[in-house]
């Protein structure tokens, strides 16, 4: 099985945009080639790979150096292109079309387990030259997949979902027992697909795997229709979502993201380990301010996340808590399907006996999430405004006889966000996008009035549609002050109202600001660039919200 | 450097202008006398005195427009003069009629382009290198990223996606003249064995090309067709029809669009269309070069497209002394 038919199905994958014939198109592919490639494309697809072997930079050196192609005029692709991978692959065309040298019939699985990692192995030179003659013998159609592996990008329109939902077909079993299979460390090998596969279900081999994630919907008006009693309202915490698994004494935690990541919280699972029952928790890993009991910011919690064994010191400084929202299964019984307004007696229940019975003491890395009590849905909206007080996003808000599905189910939970804060503000420089928006201008920097200057405040690359991006883009070009490499500095002219989430006091800076996922909510073209706010309105802003 | 006054060629106004025979190369404006290089209408403009072009690009625009144009027309190769200054028309490759233009003024010789291509069509003759001191080129596709692959390949890929998917009805924009019939010509060298339907526009210059004694597919007028009819089928359709209500015309669609930029996929993603299929009636960065080796020309301008990668890599390292159009 050549990779030329991995390479073909990837050109399928890209170019269908319905998700009936995606799955057939994936159906047969794995009808009709071997388990362990499959498990490779399976590795693939599902994004588990972003392993990089070598940079897109180095990627370009080497084509740049071998061809004897100057260096500016590969930069001067990309900038087109958008993707190094996919850059050297159209320049590779250019120079392998009157080749005879012997074309290889590479298989995904060697590529991916015997070629790609010797290459690692090699000292540069060698490197370099394998690398080559890759290049040349492997068959054009299957440069990009080889240059997009080699360079840890290979990306394609295909969610974790659509694989779930082909091999569900195939086989004929649930999806979220497939789902279930998928989460975590997926090694690709015979065993990992025979067993994705395997039409008999197995709960012991899926003791230590979390259950799907239930996700929040955006509100709708529709709700606020219905009594107010029918829903359990909740702080919605700016944390890393996890489900904390303990079963036959082992504890696990799980991040949506599939991560187990046990290493990096080991005072979490050394404490929950104490614990008698067996358990699956979905709730919320916060780094908590224990005395003002709130969470604190988020930046603090990514000082952990990428830590592995974190020293004793690092643990007292971020110190972290877990939140549990919901219970998913107690002592080996799978409780999603009962309604959450039991489910959160359960969880009252099984919390306040560990609290009681455990030798050490939980409460200071565990508890679960206190409830809120909004009289009518007014009242739901005084408490919203009020989430920044302590910290939280807005509300999350769950219907109480609602059970644990999985996905983004609609009707059953909704995320009730609490409005950005907001700055109009002037463009000032843009710069190239790259992958889909590869050779259009699309990443922005926006800058506010300090006297009769213009600041530096923010930078943004969503919330324009593609009509209104392809007219900036044109407006850009013809508006451009100066050139450096990718970026242009632009005539200040155009005003846009930039909505983001937080802001506090930096001094890396040159506003002396920064602020949290800012975006353009708004292209102001009735305002002219005198309208735009001040940086003394986003102080103003500043200290209205602290 | 870049050009002066006294030049034989000049840009003026956006446009390529002969000052001592007071003529204009596919202006944008209306003036007096304009020599047309070929039949597109980003070529052409409305209200000129008079045109002259080759015989077939006159037709071809006749039909396009009306038949009220003044049009002096010559075959290829034919020299006329005006003020002295000796003009011809030479095959550019890029579509039925279509020509490079050559001047030639007290021995020196200038060379205007027009839109070319070097790669095999038969719906059209073959681009022929002629030499000059001057060549005025353009370059639509001036990075090395630009690399055609053989027409018949790209054809048979278009076949394949028609086959592969028998219960949908295939719509393939394309321009409607040049393009739509290279691709016809092209087509009927595949296994594709299905109706093929041309939308009006398309209709009108496969007539045109056929009276002109260029061979290509019989297709069928889209016109009140039934809907079912067309499961299995290739239609070939303008790209202005692509946005908006036409497309409802159809149901269980699948849409390609056939065009050079169609080789990059970030373009391809956001046009809009299921599929691309690279296939351009321009040269590529090698086609490009080719023709700048082979004129000779001492002396080469760009226009119509990015050319500040394409000057300087020539240059850089091929030593070829490249002007700019001075403003």
């Amino acid at each position: 099985m050549s990779l030329k038919k991995f390479s073909e199905l990837f050109g399928d994958l890209d170019s269908i945009n319905s998700t009936n014939n995606k799955i057939e198109v994936l159906k047969s592919y794995f009808l009709s080639n071997e388990p362990i490639n499959n498990s490779w494309a399976i590795y693939l697809l599902t994004g588990k790979s972003s392993k990089r072997f070598i940079s897109g930079r180095y990627l370009k050196n080497l084509f740049s150096q071998i061809y004897e192609y100057p260096q500016w005029l590969i930069d001067e692709c990309y900038l087109k292109v958008g993707d190094s991978a996919e850059v050297i692959t159209l320049l590779l065309k250019n120079k392998t079309t009157s080749r005879n040298k012997k074309l290889s019939n590479i298989s995904l699985n060697e590529l991916l387990s015997k070629t790609i990692p010797e290459l690692s192995k090699l000292d540069e030179e060698d490197k370099n030259l394998k690398i080559k003659n890759l290049w040349e013998t492997l068959p054009e159609d299957n440069h990009l997949i080889f240059n997009k592996i080699l360079t840890g990008t290979f990306r394609v329109g295909v969610s974790i979902g659509l694989i779930t939902k082909s091999i569900s077909k195939l086989i004929n079993i649930d999806e979220e027992i497939i789902s279930h299979r998928l989460m975590g460390n997926f090694k690709p090998s015979i065993d990992s697909y025979e067993f994705l596969i395997n039409k008999k279900i197995n709960l012991q081999e899926l003791n230590s795997k979390p259950f799907p994630f239930l996700l929040a919907n955006n509100i709708e008006d529709k709700i606020f229709k219905h009594s107010i009693n029918d829903f359990q309202f909740e702080w919605k915490y700016d944390g890393i979502r996890m489900q904390l698994i303990k079963r036959s004494g082992n504890v696990s935690l799980w991040t949506r993201g599939q991560e187990l990541v046990n290493e990096s919280f080991p005072e979490l699972v050394e404490k929950i380990s104490h614990i008698k029952d067996d358990f699956v928790l979905d709730g919320e890993l916060l780094v908590w301010d224990f005395d003002e009991q709130i969470a604190l910011d988020f930046s603090l919690l990514q000082k952990r996340i990428n830590r592995k064994s974190p020293t004793r010191s690092i643990q007292i400084k971020y110190p972290i808590i877990f939140i549990a929202y919901d219970l998913l299964e107690i002592n080996g019984r799978d409780v999603r399907e009962i309604k959450l307004e039991n489910r959160r007696i359960e969880l009252e229940k099984y919390f306040s006996k560990w609290q009681n019975k455990t030798e050490n003491n939980i409460s200071d890395i565990f508890k679960i999430c206190a409830l809120i009590y909004p009289a009518d849905w007014s009242d739901v909206l005084n408490y919203k405004e009020k989430s920044r007080e302590n910290n939280t996003e807005g509300l999350i808000i769950k219907k109480k006889t609602s059970i644990y599905a999985s996905g983004r189910k609609k009707g059953i939970w909704w995320k009730y966000k609490v409005d950005p804060m907001q700055l109009d503000a002037v463009l000032i420089y843009a710069k190239g996008g790259s992958g889909r928006r590869a050779g259009l201008y699309t990443d922005y920097s926006f800058a506010l009035w300090k006297d009769q200057e213009l600041i530096k405040f923010a930078s943004a690359y969503s919330g324009l549609t593609n009509i209104e991006i392809k007219e900036l883009d044109k407006w850009i070009r013809k508006n451009t002050i100066e050139k450096f490499g990718p970026v242009r500095s632009l005539k200040p002219e155009m005003v846009f109202e930039i909505s983001f989430e937080k802001i506090q006091i930096s001094k890396r800076h040159k506003s002396g600001i920064a602020v949290r996922f800012p975006r353009i909510t708004k292209w102001r073209k009735d305002k002219k660039i005198i309208d735009a706010d001040s940086l003394e309105n986003a102080y103003e802003l500043m200290k209205k919200i602290s | 450097m870049s050009t002066k006054q006294e030049d034989l060629i000049r840009y003026e106004d956006g446009n390529l202008y002969c000052e001592l025979a007071d003529i204009w190369i596919d202006p944008s404006k209306p003036i007096k006398r304009a020599l047309i290089t070929h039949a597109h209408f980003d070529h052409f403009t409305f209200g000129c005195e008079e045109y002259i072009s080759t015989r077939e690009t006159a037709i071809l625009l006749q039909e396009r427009v009306g038949n009220n144009l003044k049009i002096k027309t010559f075959e290829y190769g034919e020299e006329f003069k005006i003020n002295g200054i000796s003009i011809s028309f030479h095959p550019s490759g890029h579509i039925l009629g279509s020509s490079q233009i050559r001047f030639i003024f007290a021995e020196e010789k200038w060379l205007i382009s027009g839109d070319f291509k070097l790669q095999k069509d038969e719906t059209c003759k073959q681009y022929e290198i002629v030499k000059t001191d001057y060549l005025i080129s353009e370059c639509t596709f001036g990075l090395p990223i630009f690399k055609w692959d053989e027409t018949i390949k790209v054809a048979n890929n278009i076949s394949k996606w028609i086959t592969n998917s028998p219960e949908k009805t295939s719509l393939l924009f394309c321009y409607s003249l040049g393009k739509a019939q290279r691709l016809l010509n092209e087509m009927s060298k595949t296994n594709f064995k299905g109706n093929i339907y041309s939308h009006g526009s398309i209709y009108k210059m496969n007539n045109c090309y056929k009276e002109l004694g260029i061979n290509i597919k019989e297709t069928i007028k889209i016109e009140n067709k039934n809907i079912d009819e067309l499961k299995g089928s290739l239609i070939l359709l303008p790209p202005s029809l692509s946005k908006g209500s036409y497309l409802k015309n159809f149901k269980n669609i699948q849409t390609a669009f056939a065009s050079g930029w169609m080789s990059i996929r970030a373009l391809r993603k956001r046009s809009g269309y299921d599929k691309g299929f690279p296939i351009s009636d321009h040269a590529d960065w090698d086609g490009i070069l080719e023709v700048v080796k082979k004129s000779k020309a001492k002396n080469v301008f760009f226009h119509h497209g990015d050319s500040e990668s394409l000057s300087k890599y020539l240059i850089e390292k091929e030593s070829i002394n490249v002007l700019f159009f001075g403003k």
